[in-house]
């Protein structure tokens, strides 16, 4: 019995270590990407690449794992229900492509937020979400698909609150990578000002909008996760009302972002 | 100092004088028309002057108006309403020398294919002025090769009608266009634009003119004495100088690079496009630190009694509409326009269409003559048909329809013009021009009349559709510098943020309704 739990410390620390090492070459993958709001749409392309990158070849490592280690993993994260507080960084490309191009130059930008996770049973969980993105950009006009910059500022605020669930999957007791899939809902804030509005031309609204996610998630120390994962967004009811996004015919202030999320907990 | 610089001035003008009177004697003929330019005293500046204005329609107005054409049609240069013996021919690109000559000889025996004048894209052909020119151009204009070819149409007249510290006790106008918060989004106002003034030119300079004028008889048949030889002082209206402001200025009636205003019309028009503001002095304009162009087309009774060799015609109009746009215009003012028959004008239609080829965009008035059976605008009629240019209709006080403002299908924006009806003189729009009293001097009796001077300046109400094209000529230059740089985008930010009046939607008297200069620049949020 002292040796077998001996074994099975020895295989936690083995397991540890060597999921820092895998852990240790994807941040330096991370570390590589940019979140500053002047990346390009590459960034995203990237970030995506990345969640593929840890749901691909972490699980390629944990399979090297010595059998010992297998048995920790499973044990400890199917134990009843874990509250996971999360940080996340996200770089969304919105559908409403030409409208957010014409005003702020890009139709991509970051939101920075947080959350909590909710994991039952390690199979089944419930998040809820916040973030932000916040850009000044210009004014605009548009007329027979030509779009002119005023240089006139506008500061658009985008305050997502999301709750989703979704299953864990557990395709193999040996990985140590958690493929997820999940979906919800969301209620989108979304305000407009310009230094030259009265307050009445300013926009402040609120839409409740759909979410669909997929990812994988894997844990870099005992009490440490990291998550990548792919989300789209569908909000209507706020854009293609008035403004630029109606001339252009956009109606959507949803997007697809890719996701990278630190949590902790079990 | 000031008596110093006044007694040099006078003695350069009388030296320049006494030169000139030497120069003219030794020569055979003499000159009837000289212009010493920037030489001459400073302006008189009156001040506000409220009971002198200019309305259509006045007597005074009328006077003026057929003073003028009976001073052309006794002349023998024209026929009423077409210069005889002259028509404008555009030929197809492909038609070869041996075609164009034969389509001439074809339309008239006596015409002759004169050499193209500068900006112009179509040819001026001569033939025996006892021949109907509508009659050779009908002819013409049946050949395989002529795209068109038109008599050269006259009853080009400017829509004005005329009437600023005075921005807040007499410019009603600029607020009721919500221009104050469009100047705190733009202070600089359009600094980086140029706008071409079409009109009766601008007092632009200070001058000494040397003119020869002949006797003449009015429209009533009353005898004028000739004043013969006489010296003329000019000056440029002070609240339109300013360093640099000046660009490519260019007369046509008188073929030369000093457009100086005989009138007082088109310096008014320039005043509200342009009027030097916030300088504690006078009135304010709209967009004032444009760049301005002055391009005269258009004649006065001055222009003619000083000798002029052109009147306003539509292919001179035309040339002036090219001019301004090859020469970096980027927005053109043409508080002018000529009512039907004939209805159609090819080649000014050609010549705006170009202009807005050239990224320029083209403000018209739309007509003052409501009540005098609101006939066919002819060129107002052509910007309703082309994206880039607008007619424009006059407003009163009340955001009213201004009683002489003409209506119809071409209609597309209405700006204030001004109306004295139910307002007296606070419905005027007020800016610095001529006093007329020392100008006009031709509506006096036979004994009372004296050579005109022009360096008495004082602000002076006018009404008319040429008083509201320059709002939408100011607007359209801030619209251009804030970065909408398509004149058929600036149309549609005009129409699209338009404060609607009378029945909703476009419609025949407002158009898409009153000017909002704020709106109309501020664009679009994404979701407002």
């Amino acid at each position: 019995m002292i040796r077998t739990a001996r074994a099975r410390h020895q295989g936690a620390t083995t397991e540890d270590t060597d999921a820092n090492r895998g852990h240790g070459s994807v941040k330096k993958k991370i570390r590589g990407l940019s979140f500053s709001s002047s990346s390009s749409v590459a960034s995203v392309v990237a970030l995506f690449h990345a969640a593929v990158a840890i749901s691909l070849c972490i699980p390629g490592l944990a399979r090297a794992q010595p059998p010992d280690n297998r048995r920790v993993v499973t044990r400890s994260d199917r134990s009843g229900l874990s509250l996971r507080p999360f940080v996340m960084g996200t770089e969304q490309s919105f559908h409403a492509t030409e409208t957010f191009e014409t005003a702020f130059g890009q139709a991509h930008e970051p939101f920075i937020g947080g959350g909590l996770q909710v994991v039952v049973q390690d199979r089944y969980y419930v998040e809820i979400g916040a973030s932000r993105f916040r850009r000044t950009g210009e004014r605009v006009f548009r007329f027979n698909d030509e779009n002119f910059r005023l240089g006139l500022p506008l500061t658009t605020e985008v305050k997502p609150l999301e709750v989703t669930g979704g299953y864990r999957f557990h395709p193999s007791p040996t990985l140590i990578v958690v493929p997820y899939v999940g979906a919800g809902f969301g209620s989108y804030g979304y305000t407009e000002t310009s230094p030259s509005s009265d307050p009445d031309e300013n926009v402040d609204a609120r839409h409740s909008g759909f979410v669909l996610t997929g990812g994988a998630e894997v844990r870099v120390h005992r009490w440490v996760h990291i998550a990548a994962d792919a989300q789209y967004t569908h909000v209507p009811g706020i854009l293609g009302l008035g403004g630029f996004s109606k001339a252009a015919g956009e109606n959507d202030l949803g997007g697809i972002a890719a996701r990278l999320k630190v949590i902790v907990g079990r | 100092m000031g008596s110093v610089r006044a007694r040099g001035s006078c003695t350069a003008i009388t030296i320049a004088i006494a030169a000139s009177v030497l120069v003219v004697r030794g020569q055979t003929p003499v000159e009837r028309h000289t212009i010493f330019e920037n030489l001459g005293l400073p302006a008189v500046d009156e001040g506000l002057i409220v009971d002198e204005t200019h309305a259509p329609n006045t007597p005074e107005s009328r006077r003026r108006a057929s003073t003028r054409a009976a001073l052309h049609a006794t002349s023998g240069r024209n026929s009423g309403r077409y210069v005889a013996g002259r028509l404008v021919v555009k030929f197809r690109d492909q038609a070869t020398e041996g075609e164009r000559m034969s389509a001439i000889a074809d339309a008239s025996p006596t015409a002759r294919l004169e050499r193209r004048p500068s900006y112009a894209d179509f040819d001026i052909v001569r033939f025996d002025p006892a021949e109907d020119a509508e009659a050779v151009a009908a002819a013409l204009g049946r050949h395989a090769q002529v795209e068109y070819a038109q008599a050269s149409y006259t009853g080009w007249h400017t829509m004005m009608v005329p009437n600023d510290p005075l921005y807040a006790t007499r410019q009603w106008n600029l607020p009721m266009i919500n221009l104050e918060r469009a100047w705190d989004l733009q202070p600089q106002a359009g600094s980086a634009i140029t706008v071409a003034v079409l009109d009766t030119g601008v007092a632009y300079q200070n001058a000494t003119l040397i003119e020869t004028i002949p006797a003449f008889f009015d429209d009533s048949g009353n005898s004028y004495p000739a004043l013969g030889r006489v010296t003329i002082p000019y000056a440029g209206a002070t609240q339109l100088m300013a360093p640099g402001r000046f660009v490519a200025p260019y007369d046509f009636i008188w073929e030369n690079a000093i457009p100086l205003d005989f009138d007082g019309h088109g310096t008014h028009v320039t005043g509200t496009i342009g009027q030097l503001t916030n300088d504690g002095i006078g009135t304010a304009g709209v967009a004032f630190n444009v760049k301005i162009m002055p391009v005269k087309v258009i004649d006065s009774v001055w222009d003619f009694l000083f000798g002029s060799p052109n009147e306003a015609t539509d292919e001179l109009v035309a040339r002036g509409i090219r001019y301004a746009a090859d020469n970096g215009a980027q927005v053109i003012n043409m508080s002018i326009g000529r009512a039907g028959p004939p209805n159609r004008s090819f080649v000014v239609e050609e010549a705006i269409k170009y202009a807005v080829s050239k990224g320029a965009f083209v403000s018209i008035a739309a007509g003052n003559d409501f009540e005098i059976g609101n006939p066919l605008e002819v060129i107002a009629e052509i910007a309703s048909r082309v994206d880039g240019a607008v007619s424009v209709a006059a407003v009163d006080r009340a955001k009213a329809h201004a009683y002489y403002s003409s209506t119809g299908s071409w209609v597309e924006m209405a700006a204030p013009g001004g109306s004295e009806r139910g307002f007296g003189r606070d419905g005027f729009v007020f800016q610095q021009t001529f006093d007329f009293n020392f100008t006009d001097t031709f509506l006096m009796p036979p004994s009372q009349y004296i050579a005109p001077r022009f360096d008495v300046l004082a602000y002076i109400g006018y009404i008319g559709t040429s008083m509201a094209t320059p709002h939408i000529t100011g607007v359209a230059a801030m619209i251009m510098q804030q970065g909408i740089k398509s004149p058929a985008a600036v149309e549609a930010a005009l129409e699209q943020t338009a404060i609607d009046l009378g029945s909703s939607g476009r419609d025949d008297t407002f158009g898409f309704g009153l000017v909002d200069a704020r709106a109309a620049m501020r664009g679009l949020g994404l979701a407002k």
